[in-house]
């Protein structure tokens, strides 16, 4: 194939505009892409030319498969190329050296992650100002839309008054994104990870939710029991439950009070069911994995592992005649329950011919077929249940019902 | 926030709902003949139909354990009764059910004992209906357990005969069974008013 004619053309483009190129330093590039990539011919000739017109900084707007209408925040798409015009209101410390900058650009719609490539050569952003972002790409990364900024968009800074106020979400109408919330920081949990500054939970009217802070420089811990707005944090989900990342964000501190939703719902109903894998439990002791051990004591992820923790705990249907709900009981209402302590439990498995058998069939005993009033966390039909205890009869209830049974034949 | 067209994140499948477990007296299921099943798959659930007009596939029952029967040779069972404020219950145990099998063979009369099973009908050659108690579960309980159910039977059983008029089960047990509801509404005052002594 010839691309003399091909490197004639991009060259004379380049000269028109008063700078000298290599026609055949072109021409290889071309025979390059083509042959040894399988470019399309036409396809090459545009990167080329592009890649010159970068280099030469000519102003080159025909160039880009269109750049993009410009929109706002809100109604970005994946998979499309746009402009849009927002203040930076965060910024983060770049995670890897091929990326120069990611924060979070925000317009009066809404506000989006964004990622500026090394390689796109664009001016350096900072947090406060307004910019003018041309032929970016909308990406999806986790099912979220983020803003990448690459060598075919331009960055321009633009003066403009920036007074923009974020709207402030209920934690339990958060989605997966970019999220701002009023919320009063209810406990600290021990960090899980050397580099994590400060994890916990904060609750709203609405809701709690989840959230990290990791170390990073001018980054503050948080005061428990202080009301703060959060703007601009990031909401993730894992395993259907969302938390925030609060390294993006701006933290204000306010003198208020929130009287926060626990989150929690109580249920009443009969235990139906107790499930295999009550009862003593053997978890892998490896930091951070807690799971479950098998009967030769074999965990999924770290292999045999014979000093285990032992570990109480319920898992069972309760059932109030209409609805049911699966049960997840931890070690210390277990132990209240049954009036077994985990210390008793091992023993009593260490000294039986049945073994930790043995005490499921000691809890199956007593907890079975009672009446339960669970309180927890209810997530699909589940409940992690943080308070039990067993309801006993009432005699008001009887006194209504026999009013309501009596009442019509009397 | 965002508000960028984020697709609906895919949910764990929650196409298995457990059947909950009804609440009913003696009397009423001892009454019970419609029984159905809800689809054509070897699989799908089994229902008997309660006279006061709901379908039921699990029971959830606590009363007095007065005689058990070991039954069979190679395919040991139990049969056992269990009563209640209202009449009895025939319940039974076999080697299908061998957790409920091992406890029922702990267990002496008699004894108060809180059942989770599942109710079938059965027809005799001579015609008669009979309906039995399945067990999937049978733990010994206290009388606070067993005065806590009579408590929860009545007011399901109220909440039954309450139920407003309509719905293809509710129609369905009009008609088999012609129900009296005040005989139904007496049978949870006589209930509950053992209660009270």
């Amino acid at each position: 194939m010839d691309f003399s004619e091909t490197a004639e053309r991009i060259s004379l483009k380049i000269t028109s505009k008063g700078h000298s190129v290599d026609t055949a330093g072109i021409e290889k590039k071309l025979r390059r892409l083509v042959d040894e990539f399988g470019v399309p011919a036409a396809e090459a000739e545009r990167t080329v030319t592009n890649e010159l017109m970068k280099e030469y900084d000519i102003p080159n707007p025909g160039a880009l498969s269109g750049s993009g209408e410009q929109k706002s925040i809100n109604e970005l798409v994946p998979g499309e190329w746009v402009t849009i015009e927002g203040r930076i209101v965060a910024l983060s410390s770049s995670p890897s050296p091929a990326i120069s900058q990611t924060g979070i650009i925000s317009d009066n719609t809404g506000a989006v992650r964004f990622v500026v490539w090394s390689k796109a050569n664009a001016p350096v952003m900072s947090t406060g100002k307004w910019y003018h972002i041309e032929s970016a790409v909308v990406d999806e990364y986790r099912g979220v839309a983020n803003i990448k900024v690459h060598s075919g968009s331009t960055v321009k800074e633009v003066e403009k008054d920036g007074a923009l106020i974020p709207a402030v979400t209920p934690i339990a109408e958060l989605s997966v994104g970019v999220g701002s919330v009023r919320a009063k920081v209810l406990q600290e949990w021990d960090t899980t990870h050397d580099r994590m500054l400060q994890s916990g939970l904060l609750g709203d009217e609405s809701g709690t939710i989840k959230f990290v802070l990791w170390k990073e420089e001018g980054k503050e811990k948080l005061v428990p029991g202080t009301v703060y707005n959060i703007f601009y944090a990031l909401v993730d989900e894992y395993n259907g439950r969302h938390s925030l990342n609060l390294n993006t964000s701006t933290c204000i501190p306010e003198e208020g009070d929130i009287a926060v939703s626990s989150g929690d719902t109580t249920v009443e109903g009969a235990l139906v069911h107790l499930a295999p894998g009550s009862g003593l439990i053997k978890r892998c002791p490896v930091e951070g994995c807690n799971r479950v051990l098998s009967r030769q004591n074999y965990c999924p992820v770290h292999e045999i592992q014979p000093k285990f923790n032992y570990d109480l705990r319920i898992k069972g249907w309760l059932d109030n005649g209409v609805k049911t709900w699966e049960l997840l009981i931890q070690r210390e209402n277990v132990e209240l329950l049954t009036g077994m302590t985990l210390e008793q439990a091992r023993e009593l498995a260490e000294n039986n011919p049945l073994g930790m058998d043995e005490v499921f069939l000691r809890v199956r005993e007593t907890v079975l077929g009672r009446y339960l009033s669970c309180k927890g966390r209810e997530i699909d039909q589940r409940i992690l249940v943080s308070q039990c205890g067993f309801t006993h009869f009432d005699p008001t209830r009887l006194a209504d019902l026999l009013n309501r049974a009596g009442g019509e034949t009397a | 926030m965002n508000g960028n067209g984020k697709p609906a994140v895919p949910r764990r499948d929650l196409s298995f709902e457990r059947e909950p477990a009804r609440r009913v007296f003696a009397a009423e299921l001892r009454e019970t003949r419609v029984h159905f099943k809800d689809g054509e798959d070897e699989k799908s659930p089994t229902y008997v139909l309660l006279p006061s007009g709901e379908r039921c596939n699990r029971i959830f029952i606590v009363g007095t354990l007065t005689e058990k029967k070991k039954q069979g040779e190679q395919n040991l069972f139990y049969r056992a009764r269990v009563v209640d404020p209202t009449g009895t219950f025939f319940i039974m145990a076999g080697s299908y059910q061998p957790e409920a099998m091992q406890q029922m063979a702990r267990i002496e009369p008699p004894a108060f004992v809180a059942v989770v099973g599942k109710p079938t009908v059965y027809e005799t050659p001579d015609g008669a209906v009979l309906i039995s108690v399945r067990c999937e579960s049978i733990t010994v309980v206290d009388k606070d357990v067993r005065d806590c159910w009579i408590l929860d039977a009545a007011a399901a059983t109220l909440d039954r005969l309450d139920l407003p008029d309509g719905g293809a089960d509710r129609e369905r047990a009009k008609k088999e069974y012609s129900t009296d509801p005040a005989l139904y509404r007496k049978m949870v005052y006589d209930a509950l008013a053992q209660l009270r002594i």
